[in-house]
């Protein structure tokens, strides 16, 4: 691919900071490792069964940002690939299946039917692929009713699974915890590489301009299928989380609604960010308990408040907070230096990589040409 | 690729998060719920108060019953509060204190609520609605045994197996006990019925056809046609006019989709089919159903109740009714604004569970458990003459029967059926 021949990104290009950044970024996520290492341990199991539950929805969000927020693809059929997961799990467990198996075919099964679904809606553009994918959950949710040998119908399955073994001495929450920790500490890290590499540059070049993808010799088609594959997986994945931590799945588990909630969560936590992700998933876990404590009857009233505060306040999304705050820190000191500011907010999340000044100015008057 | 300044700073923000999540919940792993207090009593309970909790959609497409199942139960539990406490059967006079969160409908966060209220020491998890929300939380209350008592819902998974699940029951009756009964009266009418049957494709339609297949095995009422629909259909049309072919006498219309079941009623008389009409009781209220259905066009429209509507004319000089509404005004109106029978329901639900309380020799959840499995032929208020609550079946709800009433669209009420 041409992609070989494009110029080293741009974060070695600031070497005064990069050994301050070093340790500020070692401390930082020391400070979140050891946090999350010892929290299950001194926790009640609700905060536990909260902190599983965020890590479950970030896989899921993230397989989400990987399709939209790098590729910059609608899809909003996230819950659909969540509860395929969690239904094949629930399968699994119910059969007697090893726990790898099972683990192993909640990603691969969503994966196939994400890349099936995505090999004939890529073709389409803009809102059609958004359009497609927002029929997964509505057909969905009454093949999951119907096909009630295997999900159990409109009762959903209650599946016990995952006890703590005898000889680690820990809990139930704790276990289960700390086995969602690890699943979803090694899909970030596969994420995280994936977006940094050549397949990353791929995503954003197609995110940007298709037609200047095409140039440089990069299929948007195949890029699209790809994405929508791995976001699909990470989906199912999730699914197999979800059914660890909640041990139970229904149709209610692939509603629609929670698709869009997915997808306002990944908007707020910062899209095109791993970071973000992260935040995104706190958000979607939090806001309602927190929503609940204030008044359990105006829980959406409140969370449609913090949606559209956190909007206008942060446009680029909860990840943003700090820059935002740091530039705002320094035009008080009188120290301006980026007349664009809030420009550069909105535009250019993908901060990580070099790729968004690549494209030309004229290119954006082709986009819609067929070559 | 090392980070930016930019994602160390997000970095940090994420531990920060992190750690405000640990410091806000302030709980430590010894404080956890289960098992006995320090002086054999259970979590929740001191000589003065009891705590009980609930988890119902509160906001989404389920928000209305949903509401009502908190209101009512809120007002009877303050109201009585106010007029002194509950008398506990082990001699003291306890208050109740009474905490609702929101769970849309969501499993999931159906028993993050759970595990939040057991968390806060709740002593029982009282009167929750939805199948699939109870259902997932059904095996942790199990395995923590908290009581998960007098569910609103119709699914027999919470009743049949009182044995396998000892912490969990149903309040309501069950759908197939609704099917069961519209059977028998057209069973006791003894002369040839044709019926035509519309029921959701999954087990809420099923129960309810098993219970109506149950009751008019072997006699003289014949099904000439059914068909099914799912919940996320926009119309049944087709469906109905299939059906009205058949030119059946009687049309059992299990629908539970409040503007499915207006279209349908609309729909069968816009083709001139006029058939006697049974509808479920969680949709037949007449001032969101019938009434824009038209269901006056109909010769009979039959409705499984056992609660008194606190609307209805007819029960105004109620004392029930009175006290009912009382409460509602006071402790109940904020929480659900507009009514469905979900609000009478969890009312005498209240009372089913003071009837509990006075029964508790102990304040542990085992006797709690045991109490609450011995009421018997109690008249709970609000429920109509006749319908009395009975917990000492092992494979049946609290209330386990169902009287049959007919609209009166002269009065928009329901009046008492005689036969068919």
């Amino acid at each position: 691919m041409a992609t070989a021949t494009r110029p080293a990104p741009a974060a070695t290009t600031t070497p005064p900071r990069s050994v301050v950044t070093r340790a500020a970024a070692a401390v930082a996520g020391l400070a979140v490792a050891v946090v999350l290492v010892v929290a299950p341990l001194v926790s009640s199991p609700y905060i536990n069964f909260q902190l599983a539950s965020i890590m479950v929805f970030a896989v899921a969000l993230l397989g989400l940002n990987v399709i939209m927020g790098y590729t910059g693809q609608v899809s909003l059929g996230q819950s659909a690939f969540l509860g395929l997961g969690a239904y094949i799990t629930a399968y699994g467990v119910l059969n007697d299946w090893p726990i790898a198996l099972s683990l192993l075919l909640s990603a691969v099964v969503p994966a196939a039917v994400g890349m099936l679904v995505a090999l004939a809606a890529a073709r389409l553009r803009g809102l059609a692929l958004a359009m497609i994918t927002l029929a997964l959950p509505i057909i969905g949710v009454p093949l999951a009713r119907r096909f009630d040998g295997f999900t159990g119908g409109s009762q959903g399955q209650v599946v016990s699974w995952l006890r703590a073994p005898e000889s680690l001495g820990l809990a139930n929450d704790q276990w289960r915890y700390y086995v969602v920790a690890v699943i979803a500490l090694v899909a970030f890290l596969l994420v995280r590489n994936l977006v940094r590499g050549r397949i990353g540059r791929s995503f954003a070049i197609v995110k940007e301009n298709e037609a200047v993808a095409l140039s440089m010799g990069v299929s948007p088609y195949r890029t699209k299928v790809l994405a929508f594959t791995i976001a699909s997986a990470l989906g199912g994945l999730s699914g197999f989380m979800y059914l660890a931590v909640v041990q139970y799945t229904s149709p209610e588990t692939l509603v629609f609604a929670t698709s869009i909630n997915l997808v306002a969560a990944m908007v707020i936590g910062g899209s095109a960010s791993i970071v973000g992700t992260a935040l995104g998933a706190l958000y979607y876990v939090l806001v309602p308990v927190l929503a609940g404590q204030v008044n359990s009857s105006r829980t959406a009233l409140i969370s449609g408040a913090v949606l559209l505060a956190v909007l206008f306040v942060l446009p680029a999304g909860l990840v943003s907070l700090p820059r935002r705050l740091a530039r705002r820190r320094s035009a008080r000191r009188g120290t301006r230096t980026a007349p664009h500011d809030t420009a550069d907010d909105a535009a250019t999340p993908t901060s990580t990589d070099g790729s968004a000044p690549a494209v030309p100015a004229p290119a954006a008057t082709t986009t819609d040409q067929h070559p | 690729m090392t980070s930016t300044p930019h994602t160390v700073r997000a970095g940090a923000l994420v531990a920060t998060a992190s750690i405000a999540v640990l410091l806000v919940s302030g709980c430590t792993r010894a404080e956890s719920s289960g098992g006995l207090g320090g002086d054999g009593s259970s979590p929740g309970i001191t000589d003065d108060s009891i705590s009980i909790g609930i988890s119902s959609p509160l906001s989404g497409p389920t928000a209305g019953p949903g509401s009502c199942t908190v209101a009512g139960l809120a007002a009877y539990i303050e109201a009585q509060n106010a007029d002194g406490g509950f008398e506990f059967g082990d001699g003291n006079t306890r208050q109740v204190e009474f905490t609702y969160l929101d769970d849309v409908y969501d499993p999931a966060r159906a028993v993050s609520n759970f595990r939040q209220l057991t968390d806060q020491g709740i002593f029982a998890y009282v009167g929750a609605l939805g199948t699939p929300t109870n259902a997932a939380v059904m095996p942790i209350a199990e395995e923590e045994e908290v009581p998960q008592v007098l569910l609103t819902t119709g699914a027999r998974t919470f009743s049949e197996d009182q044995e396998a699940h000892p912490w969990t029951t149903g309040f309501v009756p069950t759908y197939a006990t609704e099917g069961r009964a519209f059977g028998e009266l057209l069973v006791a009418a003894d002369r040839p019925i044709t019926v035509a049957t519309l029921a959701q494709n999954d087990d809420f339609g099923q129960s309810y056809l098993d219970g109506f297949t149950e009751a008019t095995e072997g006699s003289q009422v014949e099904v000439v046609a059914s068909a099914t629909y799912e919940p996320t259909d926009t119309t049944l049309d087709s469906q109905v006019t299939e059906l009205a072919a058949s030119n059946a006498d009687v049309l059992l219309s299990a629908v539970s989709v409040t503007p499915l079941q207006v279209g349908v009623l609309t729909k069968a008389q816009s083709l001139g089919w006029l058939p006697s009409i049974f509808l479920p009781s969680n949709t037949s209220t007449p001032g969101t159903i019938l009434q824009p259905g038209g269901a006056e066009a109909y010769p009979a429209v039959f409705t499984p109740s056992f609660s008194k509507n606190p609307n209805s004319p007819a029960f105004a000089e109620d004392e029930d009714v009175q006290a009912y509404n009382a409460a509602f005004e006071e402790y109940g109106s904020q929480i659900a604004t507009t009514y469905t029978p979900h609000c009478t329901w969890s009312y005498a639900e209240g009372a089913v569970l003071a009837e509990a309380f006075a029964g508790m020799e102990e304040p542990t959840r085992e006797s709690f458990m045991t109490a609450l499995r011995s009421i018997s032929d109690f008249q709970a208020p609000m429920l109509l003459d006749g319908i009395t609550v009975d917990t000492t079946s092992d494979d049946e709800a609290a209330i386990s029967t169902v009287e049959l009433v007919r609209y009166d669209a002269g009065t928009g009420g329901f009046a008492p059926v005689d036969g068919f």
